[in-house]
């Protein structure tokens, strides 16, 4: 059985408790293109570890209250 | 549409635009019997001019979009925020006309399968030369793929944008 891993992150659910921040003031505050934020959100773009920082730093939080690293079975290979 | 989508699909319009014509110019005055197989100075001149209209025609399209594009923000912020507030129109536009990471990721993948395109039509120019086609034929499969390339180029950041890198 083979293993994947994969980067999942929070990001909705912290724009929710930041006062129902928008894409575009995340954006804005980690000094990206909202088309960025919007693909790592959807998880479709995983950030430099330095964009990472830039935005935890942007909720207050550590990089690992935003983004998590997990390992996934791939059953494909099973 | 974000900014870098904009900015593709126009892209791929001017680059198709010029192809075009230059297919058809090209073709017609060939067929006129005006462009000779074994006039290469010919060829030579037509597709020089036709590299100067591509990089003027880019300026031009560049500019007319980016007009365009920010009157559009500006016409959206003020309907959003019920104000026209210039500082404000400013600040959205340069929100969103910036270049960040993956914005240059996408340029780079995109650029790498534009340069395979490039060396596909040199290496395919070589062998129709190695089969004794005429020179001119080899010269404009070169001159196509760098054109395919650009257009290439473009159709493969549309998807890294939709589909994510």
């Amino acid at each position: 059985m083979g293993k994947k891993f994969e980067i999942t992150n929070n990001i909705r659910k912290l724009r929710f408790f930041a006062d129902e921040m928008t894409q575009q003031q995340l954006a804005e505050k980690a000094g990206v293109s909202r088309q960025t934020i919007i693909a790592i959100e959807g998880g479709k773009y995983s950030p430099s570890l330095e964009l990472a920082f830039r935005i935890a730093h942007a909720f207050g939080v550590q990089i690992a209250g935003v983004f998590d690293y997990r390992v996934v079975e791939n059953k494909k290979n099973s | 549409m974000s900014y870098q989508v904009a900015k593709t699909v126009t892209n791929i319009f001017s680059g198709t635009a010029v192809l075009g014509v230059y297919l058809f110019y090209a073709s017609s005055r060939y067929q006129a019997g005006l462009l000779v197989m074994d006039d290469l100075k010919s060829w030579a001149q037509i597709m020089l001019i036709f590299i100067g209209i591509g990089i003027a025609m880019a300026i031009v399209v560049q500019i007319i979009f980016h007009i365009l594009f920010s009157i559009g923000l500006a016409v959206k912020q003020s309907i959003k925020s019920g104000n026209c507030n210039d500082q404000d129109i400013e600040r959205t536009i340069k929100l969103e006309m910036v270049e960040d990471e993956m914005g240059k990721l996408i340029e780079l993948k995109a650029m790498r399968i534009s340069y395979i395109t490039v060396g596909v039509g040199f290496v395919a120019s070589l062998v129709l030369l190695f089969f004794d086609y005429p020179a001119f034929i080899a010269l404009n499969v070169l001159y196509i793929s760098f054109y395919t390339g650009g257009i290439l180029d473009g159709f493969i950041q549309l998807y890294y944008y939709k589909k994510g890198v």
